[in-house]
């Protein structure tokens, strides 16, 4: 593999993660978020300022991580005062104020971001096999977590919240414990993609990207863990593979929303579930 | 004095935001949809205007098309988009929404090219003032124009049996329709309203900046889905009252909190104040 | 007897409706309390200020002596109290049987860290076989909610109650809906239930069955107790007969 393709590798699994991480709160737990760029933006910032800090690269990441989980935890905690419609407009605002105050932040770079964040010393071939161990961990535990009695409770919300609390299902702390853990996943990602790039902008982490999440989880098929898998890994390697695609990319994603949402709202995994039913009743 | 011209310009982007919100709240109000691609209409009202202005010389006939078209159009999408998803979660029409918004903007980049249409001739660039203040006409233009059409709807909605229908059927559909109400003709007209007014809301906003740019919706579209939500979704009035709000205190916190934030995000951090402290919205429903 | 359940004045206001005002009641351990009344009584809004849902001003509930007016609807159902809603209220994504295993599960799903790890559903699985079997559904364990008929979700939200294992079951009319051999069998049910132990309240509008299970009424009226004591003496109270059966008394009886 070349480095161009080590770099494409990289960049996939760090999607991955991103994408994982959104579904763990919208596909599992039913809370539609539309600004998880901005988690992902601040695991980002916090991890690229700690390394230019002196920091080495794991503590830096893991601190992204955990400053991602505190300002998701105080999303989360302000997103329980809402309901459904209100909270999908909530998240997109938390979205445009983290990047309307990045932006005015001289100590965050403003306008023209971090740059000469430094080079996490692990090589392509190292930082590529990093980022996919993570994301294949984060699969794993998406994994875990539908096997476990959380996930059923996840569901259980996702489902219809009140039922949920009759029976006996703390529905607070299950929200919380779900924008926790996926903006620390979003936070560890930006970490990654801060060390990757070594540049960021705070345009990296706008309202586009947060669709572009959301886009992966719908299309690969909300809730379900290798459809979302294979929609962050199909829709971040297409335009990059078929560059003629690439200034239609935004068209694409929109394209694909709106087609999905229109004719298949279980997106890849939805319309491969029907068809695996439909072979065998067949057969 | 600063304060006083603060409030005008304040006073003149929100009866923008006023026009474009009262639609998307109507479309809220009957069907519950977050109704995204609104600004995509809008931005399509301006194209339209600007290309018909320069070719023949007349903002007005610009106007007049653009306007009913745009109208058409709002139908259009309610009849292929939303009317097939209505029955499904309502997060699945929000990312429809979205999704066609992403679609329209795109393809006004494509096909009219990332920069921008201006007209040949500007209109209403004129200043005119009254004693110390001064705006430009078109400001006082923008002002003028959701005055009138906002008047206008208001009137209708009270006066005509249509707008008693319209009303009975935003605030209980199943009642409206126990009483005679054609329901279904109520949501198309709800939306050639609601897209006619964005339309017009455009042409206003395109003569004022003189420019017409495949992005000119993204930052209304989001804008107006927070007015709506401090509005009480589906609660016109409230919807007026914030939209004006908005623009007042967008003008004074580009002064005072500039350093601090982005203009753009001003208006979400009054909107997270705001659910923090009522989580209804400033006026709630009804 | 020793009071299970103790409902101290509750009011509750919905805008200028009073839906109910200052209603104090009380339920005995082991006891079956019919609840009846006219439409729009409050009836269910008296079910949901017991649960919770909503918050009644002013008023105290207390159960096993303990005051449980300031906990979460969630906390109210661990402390021990389950209801089935008038309106069934399936989790839709799951089957029957995952339905009740969850409730089953409650103590596995109370601590969220716990429930992070736990796996083991065998013991769950289990009982829920066991409810199904008890309210004689078994044999739609693995249906989706979608595809069943009313009477068969009416039975779920009973097994899905019972499966938090309550110290006492409110019941917002289950018979609604049923037909009448239905009726019989479900009443028949929670008779069975009641003798077994579980304390019940039954909201009904099938006076029928309320007076052939319901050893003691409570009458609510436009949101005020307008009778409560043994079911022939409550039947034959003339502001009874007045408020409620003046109204009713023709398909009650038949
Ligand atoms: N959420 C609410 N908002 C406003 N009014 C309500 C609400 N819930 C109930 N009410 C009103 O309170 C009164 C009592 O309603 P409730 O549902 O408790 O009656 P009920 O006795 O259960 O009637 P039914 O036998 O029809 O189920 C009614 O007048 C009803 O319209
Ligand atoms: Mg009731």
């Amino acid at each position: 593999m070349g480095s161009y393709e080590l770099s494409l590798v990289t960049l996939a699994a760090i999607y991955v993660m991103l994408a994982l991480s959104l579904n763990l709160i919208t596909g599992f737990c039913g809370q539609i978020s539309l600004g998880h760029a901005a988690f992902f933006g601040a695991g980002a910032y916090a991890a690229a300022l700690l390394t230019k800090s002196g920091w080495p690269l794991a503590p830096a990441l893991v601190s992204g991580a955990v400053l991602a989980a505190a300002f998701g935890f105080v999303v989360g905690l302000a997103s329980l005062r809402v309901r459904h419609d209100f909270l999908a407009i909530t998240t997109m605002g938390v979205g445009f104020l983290f990047i309307g105050f990045v932006r005015k932040q001289q100590g965050l770079g403003g306008e023209l971001g971090l740059s000469g964040i430094p080079d996490h010393g692990l090589g392509p071939w190292g930082l590529a096999a990093l980022t996919v161990t993570l994301a294949a961990a984060t699969a794993a535990l998406s994994l875990h977590i539908r096997r476990v009695w959380a996930g059923q409770a996840f569901a259980a919300i996702a489902d219809d919240e009140d039922t949920a609390r009759a029976l006996g299902i703390d529905v607070m702390r299950y929200k919380l414990t779900a924008f926790v853990l996926g903006t620390a996943l979003a936070g560890l990602a930006g970490g990654l993609f801060a060390h990757f790039t070594r540049f960021i902008i705070p345009d990296a982490f706008g309202f586009t990207v947060s669709i572009s999440i959301l886009a992966m989880v719908i299309i690969g098929g909300i809730g379900s863990t290798w459809g979302v898998l294979a929609g962050a890994v199909i829709l971040t390697l297409m335009p990059e593979l078929f560059r003629f695609i690439n200034d239609y990319k935004l068209l694409l994603y929109g394209g694909l929303l709106l087609l999905v949402m229109r004719f298949a709202p279980g997106g890849l995994a939805g319309g491969i579930a029907a068809l695996t039913a439909r072979l065998r009743g067949a057969t | 004095m600063l304060h006083v011209e603060l409030t005008i310009q304040g006073l003149i982007n929100g009866s923008m935001y006023a026009l474009m919100a009262v639609g998307l709240t109507l479309v809220y109000g009957l069907l519950r949809i977050l109704h995204v691609a609104h600004a995509g209409l809008y931005t399509l009202g301006a194209y339209i205007a600007v290309l018909i202005a320069n070719a023949t010389g007349s903002l007005a006939l610009g106007a007049a098309v653009a306007i009913p078209v745009v109208g058409l159009a709002g139908m259009i999408v309610y009849r292929l988009l939303y009317e097939p998803i209505l029955h499904r979660p309502p997060y699945v029409a929000l990312i429809a929404s979205i999704g066609l918004f992403i679609v329209m903007e795109e393809s006004y980049r494509l096909i009219f090219g990332p920069y921008g249409e201006t007209f040949n001739a500007p209109y209403l660039a004129e200043r005119v003032s009254v004693g110390p203040i001064g705006a430009k006409a078109a400001e006082v233009a923008m002002v003028a124009g959701a005055i009138v059409l906002l008047g206008v709807l208001a009137f209708l909605s009270k006066r005509t049996r249509f707008g008693i229908a319209w009303r009975a059927t935003v605030t209980d559909p199943a009642m409206a329709r126990a009483f005679g109400v054609d329901t279904i003709a109520v949501r198309y007209a709800n939306f050639f309203i609601a897209s006619a007014l964005a339309a017009s809301a455009a042409v206003l906003v395109a003569v004022l900046n003189n420019l017409v740019e495949p992005t000119m919706g993204s930052v209304p579209s989001y804008k107006t889905l927070a007015i709506i939500v401090l509005g009480g979704l589906g609660n016109v009035a409230g919807t007026l009252v914030a939209a004006l709000a908005l623009g007042v205190i967008e003008a004074f916190g580009t002064i005072y909190i500039g350093h601090l934030l982005d203009r753009d995000a001003i208006a979400f951090l009054f909107l997270v104040l705001v659910l923090m402290i009522r989580p209804q919205g400033l006026f709630a429903a009804r | 007897m020793t009071a299970l359940l103790e409902v101290e004045g509750v009011g509750v206001r919905f805008g200028g409706i009073q839906a109910l005002d200052d209603v104090s009641f009380a339920l005995a351990e082991g006891e079956l309390l019919g609840l009846i009344g006219p439409n729009g009584a409050g009836k269910t809004t008296m079910l949901r200020a017991i649960t919770g849902v909503i918050r009644p001003n002013p008023g105290r509930i207390r159960l096993a002596g303990a005051d449980i007016t300031d906990f979460s609807t969630d906390r109210r159902a661990r402390t021990g109290l389950a209801l089935t809603h008038q309106i069934v209220k399936p989790l839709r994504a799951m089957t029957a049987r995952d339905n009740v295993a969850l409730a089953a599960g409650h103590a596995k799903t109370t601590n969220v860290l716990a429930a992070l790890f736990a796996i083991d559903r065998t013991k769950e699985l289990a009982r829920a076989d066991e409810l199904l079997r008890l309210v004689g559904i078994e044999n739609h364990a693995d249906a989706m909610p979608s595809t069943l008929p009313l009477g068969a979700l009416k039975r779920l939200e009973v097994a899905r109650a019972l499966a938090l294992d309550p110290k006492v079951l409110l019941l917002d009319e289950p018979l609604a809906g049923l037909n009448h051999v239905e009726a019989a069998r479900l009443a028949d049910t929670i008779v069975d239930l009641n003798r077994a132990g579980m304390s019940i309240v039954l909201i009904e509008h099938n006076l029928g069955e309320v007076m052939r299970i319901c050893p003691r009424l409570m009458v609510l009226d436009n949101g005020r107790r307008i009778a409560m004591g043994a079911a022939k003496t409550v039947m034959e109270d003339p502001f009874v007969r007045a408020a409620y059966l003046g109204r009713e008394a023709g398909d009650a009886a038949a």
